[in-house]
């Protein structure tokens, strides 16, 4: 195997990694929004269930939740349940969504009261004062903790080889087994590097586009 | 509360009862009905790998079940899966066999059924050449840091040794790990198979530097194809076609290719 190959190689394990970090954002950074909603809900009930289960996908490990959604539904019920990649794609939407919605939840609670009741004093609806008034404010506060989440994001799409989804890291290691070389593996790190870099000056644009929601 | 939870126990227990009914029928009748036998393997050489200049799978289990599969009439569909959970995924279907120089033991027996073995394999230590001299005997592994792929034949073989099983153990994901422990001097030395040590320990890789230490034998052991435990007629299907391929010399010249010794 020399370079060319392994690089080749190596960006068909990219393009799973890049295909899972794209899709568990798309589902669930408004998955997250809606959890956040129930745990702020006035009903006790749902903010309870809600929360409880925040806990339990906060509480156990992502690597866990991963060979459940593959392997229990055959499991217990002696079914074929999940492709390997749409498996992980679930356990990590549900599992990232939790934590997002703590963010958003920090966000919106960070608000002061007093803009809702002058959005109230000038007339405007529940809703419209917090697509209005509140949102940007919310997204201005919640970019750092965010950035953090979707880097570490980056980063656990490593776990999907738990059940041999053939993401970066798990076609390094292929490698190393097939060709007995071992460098392959550090080289990943390469490409790791290049995209969590990409998002952090994402991130700073964003952060500097947002400047204009001081206050 | 009380109302949520009724109706998820309500949604559990059809579920339950609908999976229930589709469950008739032998393993052998579910395979046949799909047409494919999933197999479960991992990547190393020289039982199934990737040919580096043409990127076909390829190896002697690769072949071999391609075979198999030609005389039973269904198609085999490679599934790369990670060791640790092969148990498991067998058991819940997403696999139909293993089939990756699976090493026949009495502790795997209670998990799933085993094909006819095929072919002999012993257990072999490794350790750096830097360490030759002194490394020449298993007394001479005394008081080191050894590791072995958890769950594998090379552990057992470490905990069956009066020698070996005193020594500082570390269990690693796989058997490249393991050799990736001794080449880094994080281990002195590991245990595995002789196939693979074999064919990755040479000049030309990664490997060269270290050793398979001559003379020491453990555990002499057999390969064959693990298959869900309940299903007696594939094991037969299975059986009767390694027969025939051995009648008609097809597994000799396989083992020939390949540098395996093929149990006839």
């Amino acid at each position: 195997m020399n370079f060319l190959q392994v690089t080749i190689n190596l960006a068909e394990g990219f393009y799973t990694t890049l295909l899972l970090f794209a899709i568990t954002l798309v589902g669930s950074l408004p998955l997250g929004l809606l959890i956040a909603f129930g745990s702020m809900s006035k009903i006790k009930p749902i903010r309870a269930v809600v929360r409880g289960l925040v806990w339990i996908i906060r509480g156990t490990p992502l690597m866990l939740q991963v060979i459940l959604v593959f392997y229990g539904p055959g499991l217990i019920f002696g079914l074929y349940g999940l492709d390997r990649f749409p498996a992980v794609v679930i356990a990590f939407i549900i599992n990232y969504a939790a934590y997002f919605s703590e963010i958003y939840r920090g966000g919106i609670e960070s608000i002061p009261k007093g803009q809702y009741e002058a959005g109230q004093v000038l007339g405007m609806t529940k809703t419209q004062i917090f697509f209005k008034v509140v949102l940007f404010q919310v997204i201005k506060r919640i970019i750092p903790p965010m950035g953090n989440e979707i880097i570490t994001l980056v980063k656990d799409t490593s776990l999907a080889r738990v059940i041999a989804v053939n993401e970066l890291l798990n076609s390094a290691q292929d490698i190393v087994g097939e060709h007995a070389i071992i460098w392959p593996i550090f080289y990943t790190g390469a490409f790791y590097l290049l995209f969590t870099g990409l998002l952090t000056i994402l991130f700073g644009k964003l952060e500097k586009k947002f400047n204009y929601y001081a206050g | 509360m009380k109302k949520l939870l009724s109706v998820a126990m309500m949604l559990v227990l059809t579920a339950s009862m609908l999976v229930g009914c589709g469950n008739s029928g032998t393993d052998w009748d579910y395979i046949k009905g799909k047409k494919t036998l999933v197999i479960g393997i991992t990547y190393y050489e020289p039982m199934n790998y990737h040919d580096p200049d043409t990127g076909e799978l390829t190896g002697f289990d690769t072949e071999f079940a391609q075979a198999v599969c030609k005389e039973l009439g269904v198609e085999p569909v490679f599934q790369e899966i990670e060791w640790d959970q092969k148990e498991m995924e067998l058991k819940s279907k997403t696999i139909d066999c293993i089939w990756n120089g699976l090493t026949v033991t009495e502790e795997r027996k209670a998990n799933m059924a085993f094909s006819k073995s095929y072919v002999e394999n012993k257990q072999v230590v490794v350790i750096k050449k830097d360490n030759a001299d002194k490394f020449t005997n298993i007394d001479s592994l005394t008081g080191i840091k050894m590791c072995a792929e958890g769950g594998s034949a090379g552990e057992d073989a470490i905990a069956a040794d009066p020698v070996l099983s005193q020594n500082e153990y570390i269990d690693v994901s796989a058997q490249r790990d393991a050799l990736l422990e001794v080449k880094s001097g994080t281990c002195e030395a590991c245990v595995l198979d002789y196939v693979l040590a074999k064919a990755v320990i040479n000049d030309t890789t990664d490997y060269s530097d270290l050793m398979i230490i001559d003379g020491i034998e453990l555990a002499k052991e057999e390969y064959a194809i693990g298959i869900r435990l309940e299903d007696a007629e594939t094991v037969a299907k299975i059986n009767e076609a390694i027969d025939k391929l051995l009648a008609d010399g097809t597994l000799k010249a396989l083992g020939e290719k390949y540098g395996v010794n093929v149990i006839e």
